[in-house]
């Protein structure tokens, strides 16, 4: 499973939304309209599934799924 | 209309209303129950609670099938929460209000509490201690504390208004109406959710009420183990739910041609200020602040038509509310029918209080007062107690008395 594919999985599992509702390039306050706390739920979730430490600010800050999937393959290339 | 006047509290009327009881959700479903008499005090089944001294009590385990909350609001709320929103929605629908077509500044949210939300803050404390800091929701913050449900209602329905939520043991929710109406009458809002809510069905908070010291601990027969103001009662028995009702103006509520359920008219409060747990044993306090409710509701002892009793089961808080009744009612009030109706489905807590004002307008609507259970042998006399059966009785002016540890006394002085 690519990194998009299984963000999108973590975050409908974790957010009770359909696949669907999470938009590559849309932010996700737009696109399902997260609020600051599932924002950190979020981080710790992906953190989690990913083995990676995430940064909230920055995924806040840029939280498409797009952005989101190269935000943690940045990391976990290091 | 002089100053005096002009500070009196108006009556307001109630034009929705919304149940969620160990009896039924919802007000058809829980009234046939109520008229029947009949017991929803059961063992806990939620969790082995077999070790507690008392494991008994009113629950609700099909909360989800009356349930319009999403999965996704549900993960970061407690069980009261829950409650409250299913009781506000219910109330809504049934004063036939759209709060899309209010305007948000104009409606407030008053809501009665005693223990906060503890299922949830019991798991994720847990999760603390096994897994850590990361182990905890960051929901927690948000979802265990008693003003949650105030919170989450008014997030829902995008409440603007004034709002409170009244902590004062079982007398919150009464406090909170009482309150309601007060605010009501400075005209600043529209509307008012006003009630209670309370989940004590846990782990945690079954010890905490245990600790208390006051629950029955007749396990064996559930049924049968709350007993106010029999001489076999052996204290009370704990229950889950949510009474919330909506409240407005009178004109605004005839304007709109709503279905008025009843005004409340006089409200009274005060403190014993004796003892941490109990009121005071000469109830002087409780009938200051009935004597308060009916004087302003412009009531005499003689215009009213059935007493609603808080009934502990517990000597001191039984006793003491009769002499407190005796105190006001004198003669009158062997004439007065009396029952105390969470002998059917537990002492709701924080939320009893609102529960019992919704049975005691179902009460004058219906035409028919509700017994309460398992009163045999009273051990005070004088009291027109209705017990076992459902009583056919016009009821057009009702009292509602609640009351809270270390002596928090309300009552709330209904009319049809």
């Amino acid at each position: 499973m690519d990194t998009k594919a299984k963000v999108k999985e973590v975050l409908s599992s974790l957010l009770k939304v359909k696949v669907e509702e999470l938009k590559d390039d849309m932010s996700l306050q737009e696109s399902i309209g997260v609020d600051s706390t599932e924002m950190v739920e979020s981080v710790i979730a992906l953190e989690k599934a990913f083995g990676v430490k995430l940064n909230v600010k920055e995924i806040t800050k840029n939280s498409s799924i797009n952005d989101i999937a190269n935000n943690i393959q940045s990391k976990s290339a290091k | 209309m002089n100053e005096k006047e002009k500070m009196r509290v108006e009556k307001k009327a109630i034009t929705g209303i919304g149940v969620v009881s160990p009896s039924g959700i919802g007000k058809r479903q829980f009234w046939a129950n109520i008229k029947s008499g009949r017991s929803f005090i059961k063992k806990i089944t939620r969790f082995d609670s077999s070790k507690y001294p008392s494991h008994i009590a009113g629950q609700i385990d099909d909360l989800e099938k009356y349930s319009h909350i999403s999965e996704r609001l549900l993960k970061k709320i407690d069980a009261f929460s829950h409650m409250a929103l299913v009781a506000s929605e219910l109330a809504l629908q049934d004063a036939g209000i759209d709060i899309k077509n209010e305007d948000p500044n104009l409606v407030g949210i008053f809501l009665g509490n005693a223990i906060g939300g503890w299922l949830y803050a019991e798991t994720e404390l847990r999760d603390l201690y096994l897994e850590g800091r990361q182990g905890v929701s960051p929901y927690m913050a948000s979802a265990w504390f008693p003003a949650a449900p105030q919170g989450q209602v008014s997030i829902y329905y995008g409440i603007k208004g004034f709002s409170k939520t009244v902590i004062a043991d079982r007398a919150g929710s009464l406090m909170a109406l009482g309150y309601a109406r007060k605010v009501l009458s400075k005209n600043k809002l529209n509307m008012i959710l006003a009630g209670g809510m309370e989940a004590p069905v846990s782990p945690y908070a079954l010890l905490c009420c245990n600790t208390y010291g006051s629950l029955s601990t007749n396990n064996d027969n559930p049924e049968i183990a709350y007993r106010p103001f029999d001489r076999q009662r052996s204290g009370f028995v704990i229950g889950e739910g949510a009474g919330i009702v909506v409240m407005e103006g009178i004109e605004r509520a005839r304007k709109r041609g709503a279905n008025i359920w009843g005004y409340i008219s006089g409200y009274g409060t005060s403190c014993d200020g004796v003892d941490r747990i109990n009121p005071a044993s000469d109830g002087k306090e409780l009938a200051r602040a009935i004597k308060m409710a009916l004087d302003e509701a412009r009531l005499g002892p003689g215009d009213i038509d059935y007493i609603s009793l808080d009934g502990a089961a517990v000597e001191i808080w039984d006793n003491s509310e009769i002499r407190a009744l005796e105190a006001v009612f004198g003669d009158k009030l062997k004439n007065i029918p009396a029952s105390c109706p969470k002998s059917m489905f537990g002492n709701l807590l924080g939320a009893s209080g609102a529960l019992d004002m919704i049975v005691a307008l179902m009460s004058m609507e219906h035409g028919l007062i509700p017994p309460t259970l398992n009163l045999e042998a009273p051990v005070v006399k004088g009291l027109n107690y209705v017990v076992d059966q459902a009583k056919e009785y016009k009821v057009n002016r009702a009292l509602i008395i609640s009351r809270g540890r270390g002596g928090i006394n309300s009552a709330l002085v209904i009319e049809k």
